[in-house]
């Protein structure tokens, strides 16, 4: 369970967050959705502390990880897995040992056994004999999917996912979508996926949530957001562009 | 006039501000130097690049050193008939200066730089931030080994490059210039002690240790962009240059 | 991509820098004046003004030491020579302090004396030293020398003008003349005393031969016996030497001499009488000639000495050490300790036994692949730690320079090892490699020992540094050591209250 309490965040006196209270269900998808620049990607970096809020608290299944120090705080993120908005795969490996770190990391698993992972996680995502290539032999989508089997390769129980189908064909999104789904069922981890795509939105999120001038302006199943009565959301929704917004 | 104050304090006060981050920076290397997992395989990896990847250059810089040095120092000592101190002149030189310094400089351009860049495009395009996310941390994972392997790696290189320095310079001075090879190596024997070798290596192995301290420091701190990385890599190779220059004179007041 | 891989090229470049780095500081450096090589003597200088620690002993321009400490010692320079071990030098040894160059660099010069008399041993001081004279110092006893000359030849125009110069000029040579007689007769009548000394010499140096491995009491004495004969014999000759002071004595009347007949006679016939002395040296009829001249005697003296020599050598070399070790092991917060036995019967060479307690035991590591109906494959460990178990070191170990090649049982499994010496043997590097299975990384060791002061030494490294079985950890710990000579003066130390 992830609890935000009351965060706030400023980059040099732009505020970004304003007090933020958000409660992620377990065992659930939850996805956030909202305007470009509009601080997802802060919002999901300080769930996995990366990010320190000015002030609030951000409870991890009861602890507060603002007050953790660097060793309680590893702790922590052994819980969570993580694919960034541009992959952030490690330029100085081949996509092979970008999946296999977690798991060179922090298990003692035998060479062949992790290189079987790899292989299944990587097959997971679409991607075949890609192994030996480097990140910087791939396209945008090829790396955002290596980075999704890089944050599925501990099976965490927690997973952020930084705008997984941007990027990707409709049909790979779907597949994508599936993937997400998927996992979830079998792993029953806890899913916060940001998404710009508004289809597959209502397609896989259990909850979702709407951030809009650095608060929470609305949240619900798939159905209750639908069928809200606040405009800035029904707007957005319907992807419409107000003349005065622009 | 409170403006100019001002004017002339901020450079100061962001060299002080600079001081104080590189200080907070080591004292997480130091922390992080002991703790597990040791990374081998990184270290390994680093003393490639830092080492035997240098090796090449620096073979030529120091060949090419010791070659000039007994040119120039025979030109200088034959106006009073002291050839014979040329070998010495280009061995005691070498061992306790050029050899360590020239090294360090041609390390900090390949290496030190290499580093900045490369842990400052980490930094820009958040590799570092997902190092984190999987519980590593990137000071120890990233830093350490660099400075581990250059602080390893920086004596061996000198001692390569004093030898063929010496050898470029006995080429030289025996071979072209035509100075009696016993009295050329007598000298050298006599007046070149092993204190001389391994105050040199000493000061090679601080001089790794400042030019990985910088390279890294200042990837870390990227931001910016491509841009910045570039920004900061040109800092790194300026910044390591002048700190060894400057050591290199401390450190030899206090070793000789 | 290159062939090799990063482990080869690293370790290619390491190998070679240690290399270049031994070579370096082999040719260039004080070869053989470790801590434990060579030996020290003594010798008081009346000043060593501008001579440095460190700078060379020569004997004919070859340098066969360097200079140790310099103090002061009751008004002069006491002076430690530092020598090298193959060198040997005598009791009539004489040290100066000579100049090289037009930079003045001073440096001890070493005159060897007959290689007959006794060799010096450690700690023994060199009793002749020729003083060098400072410049000016030269330069006024010049003009003083040269005031003399010149008051001498006034003087000499004087006693040779008067008649009484002549009349004494003639007793005294008359004198001389009976002197060198007596003499010549002292020498034949002491024949048979020094013959019988010299019989008993050879006779002692032929039990001596016989005894092969003598023990050292009888070696003391015979040792005694001969410094008593050649102190016989330096009386000897410093009766002769007073002979020859007192005809030097003549007081300069060199001049009327020549012009007189009688005088010439005389002269003529003591140098007779000298000349018969000398001839009966060289023809082996006097003692002191059967002393130069009878081979035989001369090659006992030698191989006696040789044999001492030999003897006191290998008593020296042949050393034990007791060393114990304690490493605190930072990972888990426990102590390995080590007891060693080092055995050296050479300087350059010496085996280790040595008892290893590890708290971290021997383990053993079992490992099973099993494959289910489904086709899936599991694995199991199983890992047995014998704890409480010594493991057990035999090495034998030789010294270059300053590195040391280590091989054999390590830790109750085959390795080899390698330590380097800093500084005077003040610091000492050490890696270690053994446990080679297969299966599992072998088990490296670096560490560091210093020792500031002797008998303990500090070290610090890091144990099973490549281990996959996570026994991998930072060591700091200290030890102490003791050679079988130490434990000898300790025991007699102990002893002595009970007495
Ligand atoms: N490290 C930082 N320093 C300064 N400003 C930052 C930093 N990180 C984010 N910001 C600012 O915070 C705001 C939110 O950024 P964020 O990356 O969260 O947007 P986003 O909602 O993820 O947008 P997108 O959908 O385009 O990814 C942006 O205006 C950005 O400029
Ligand atoms: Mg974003």
């Amino acid at each position: 369970m992830i609890e935000l309490k009351k965060i706030k965040k400023s980059f040099n006196g732009q505020k970004v967050l304003d007090d933020i209270d958000l409660t992620i269900e377990p065992g659930k998808i939850t996805v956030i959705i909202g305007q470009s620049g509009g601080g997802k990607s802060v919002l999901l970096k300080h769930m996995i502390g990366l990010i320190r809020p000015d002030s609030g608290k951000i409870m991890i299944d009861g602890v507060d990880t603002t007050t953790l120090g660097e060793k309680e705080l590893n702790e922590v993120r052994k819980k969570f897995g993580m694919l960034f908005q541009d992959a952030a795969l490690f330029d100085s490996m081949n996509v092979g040992d970008n999946v296999a770190f977690p798991l060179k990391e922090h298990t003692k698993l035998k060479g062949r056994e992790i290189k079987a992972i790899v292989e299944k996680k990587l097959l997971q995502v679409g991607l075949k004999d890609v192994t030996h290539k480097m990140p910087s032999e791939l396209s945008g989508g090829m790396r955002k999917r290596v980075g999704l089997a890089r944050a599925l390769a501990l099976d965490p129980k927690i997973i952020l996912f930084d705008e997984p189908t941007t990027g990707l064909d409709p049909i790979m999104c779907d597949a994508v979508d599936k993937l997400i789904v998927k996992t979830q069922q079998e792993t029953g981890a806890t899913c916060i996926v940001i998404s710009h795509d508004i289809d597959s939105t209502f397609r896989i999120a259990h909850t979702v949530a709407m951030l809009y001038h650095g608060k929470i302006i609305e949240k619900g199943t798939p159905e209750e957001v639908k069928a809200t009565g606040n405009p800035v959301v029904r707007q957005f929704i319907e992807r419409k562009v107000e003349d005065n917004n622009f | 006039m409170l403006r100019l104050f001002e004017f002339a304090g901020r450079p100061f006060i962001y060299l002080l501000e600079e001081f104080g981050r590189i200080l907070l920076f080591l004292l997480s290397i130091a922390a992080w130097l002991f703790r597990k997992p040791f990374r081998l395989k990184e270290i390994l990896k680093q003393m490639e690049f830092v080492g035997t990847n240098s090796l090449v250059v620096v073979l030529i810089t120091g060949t090419f050193t010791g070659m000039v040095l007994a040119i120039q120092s025979y030109y200088g000592f034959r106006k009073f008939g002291g050839e014979s101190l040329v070998g010495a002149t280009v061995a005691l030189a070498i061992t306790r200066e050029l050899g360590p310094v020239f090294t360090a400089l041609m390390v900090t351009g390949r290496a030190g730089s290499a580093m900045a860049a490369a842990i400052g495009t980490m930094r820009v395009t958040e590799q570092i931030d997902a190092l984190y996310t999987m519980s590593v941390n990137p000071v120890q994972y990233l830093v350490v080994p660099r400075v581990v392997a250059s602080i390893i790696m920086l004596p061996f290189l000198t001692i390569v490059s004093d030898f063929i320095g010496i050898a470029g310079g006995y080429f030289v001075g025996v071979k072209l210039l035509d100075i009696n090879s016993g009295i050329f190596m007598a000298r050298i024997y006599d007046l070149l002690v092993v204190d001389d070798i391994i105050n040199g290596l000493i000061k090679s192995a601080v001089f790794g240790f400042i030019l990985s301290l910088i390279g890294c420091y200042k990837g870390f701190y990227t931001t910016g962009g491509a841009e910045g990385v570039g920004k900061a890599t040109t800092q790194a190779v300026v910044m390591a240059s002048v700190t060894i220059l400057v050591s290199d004179y401390f450190l030899t007041a206090v070793m000789f | 991509m290159s062939k090799f891989s990063a482990e080869a090229k690293v370790g290619l470049l390491v190998v070679a820098g240690i290399v270049i780095l031994v070579f370096m500081s082999m040719r260039v450096g004080d070869i053989g004046f470790s801590r434990n090589g060579g030996y020290s003597l003594y010798v008081l200088f009346d000043s060593v003004t501008g001579l440095a620690e460190d700078t060379s002993v020569e004997i004919a321009g070859v340098e066969v030491g360097r200079v140790g400490k310099i103090a002061l010692q009751n008004g002069k320079a006491l002076v430690t020579l530092k020598i090298r071990p193959e060198i040997r030098l005598t009791e009539d040894v004489s040290a100066i302090i000579r100049t090289r160059g037009i930079l003045g660099d001073k440096f001890v010069e070493l005159i060897p004396g007959s290689s007959t008399s006794p060799a010096l041993a450690e700690g023994d001081t060199i009793k002749k030293t020729i003083s060098t004279i400072d410049m000016d110092m030269m330069m006024s006893a010049l003009g003083d020398v040269a005031n003399d000359i010149k008051k001498l030849t006034t003087s000499l125009s004087n006693v040779a003008g008067g008649q009484s110069g002549e009349d004494a000029l003639r007793s005294i040579i008359d004198n001389s003349r009976e002197m060198l007689e007596t003499l010549n007769k002292t020498v034949q009548e002491n024949n048979e005393d020094v013959t019988r000394i010299i019989a008993n010499f050879s006779e002692f140096s032929e039990q001596l031969k016989e005894m092969g491995n003598a023990n050292s009491e009888d070696i003391r004495m015979i040792v005694a016996n001969v410094r008593q004969a050649s102190e016989m014999v330096e009386d000897l000759m410093l009766g002769m030497g007073e002979i020859t002071a007192k005809i030097n004595n003549g007081e300069g009347s060199l001049g009327k001499l020549v012009n007189d007949e009688e005088t010439v006679e005389n002269l003529n016939a003591a140098l007779a009488s000298l000349k018969n002395v000398s001839e009966k040296i060289d023809n082996g009829e006097g003692t002191l000639g059967r002393l130069v001249n009878d081979e035989e005697t001369v090659e006992n003296l030698n191989e006696t000495l040789e044999s001492i020599n030999d003897f006191l050598a290998q008593q020296e070399r042949f050393k034990t050490y007791l060393d114990y070790k304690a490493e605190y092991l930072t990972d888990t917060s426990d102590i390995k300790s080590y007891v060693t036995l080092k055995i050296q019967p050479k300087e350059d060479k010496y085996y280790i036994l040595q008892l290893v307690d590890d708290p971290r035991g021997k383990k053993t590591v079992t490992e099973y692949t099993r494959t289910d109906k489904n086709g899936n494959t599991t694995y199991e460990r199983v890992e047995e730690v014998e704890k409480d178990k010594l493991k057990f070191s035999a090495q034998i170990a030789k010294r270059y320079h300053d590195v040391v090649l280590r091989g054999g049982i390590i830790e109750s499994t085959g390795g080899f090892g390698l330590d380097y010496y800093l500084f005077e043997d003040y610091l000492k590097l050490s890696f270690d490699a053994f446990d080679f299975d297969p299966d599992t990384n072998a088990h490296l060791k670096i560490g560091a020992d210093f020792s500031p002061i002797k008998h303990i030494y500090l070290t610090a490294g890091y144990d099973d540094f490549i281990s996959d079985n996570d026994t991998d950890s930072f060591f700091i710990g200290a030890g102490i050591n003791f050679s079988d000579e130490d434990i000898k003066s300790l025991m007699s130390g102990i002893s002595m209250p009970v007495q």
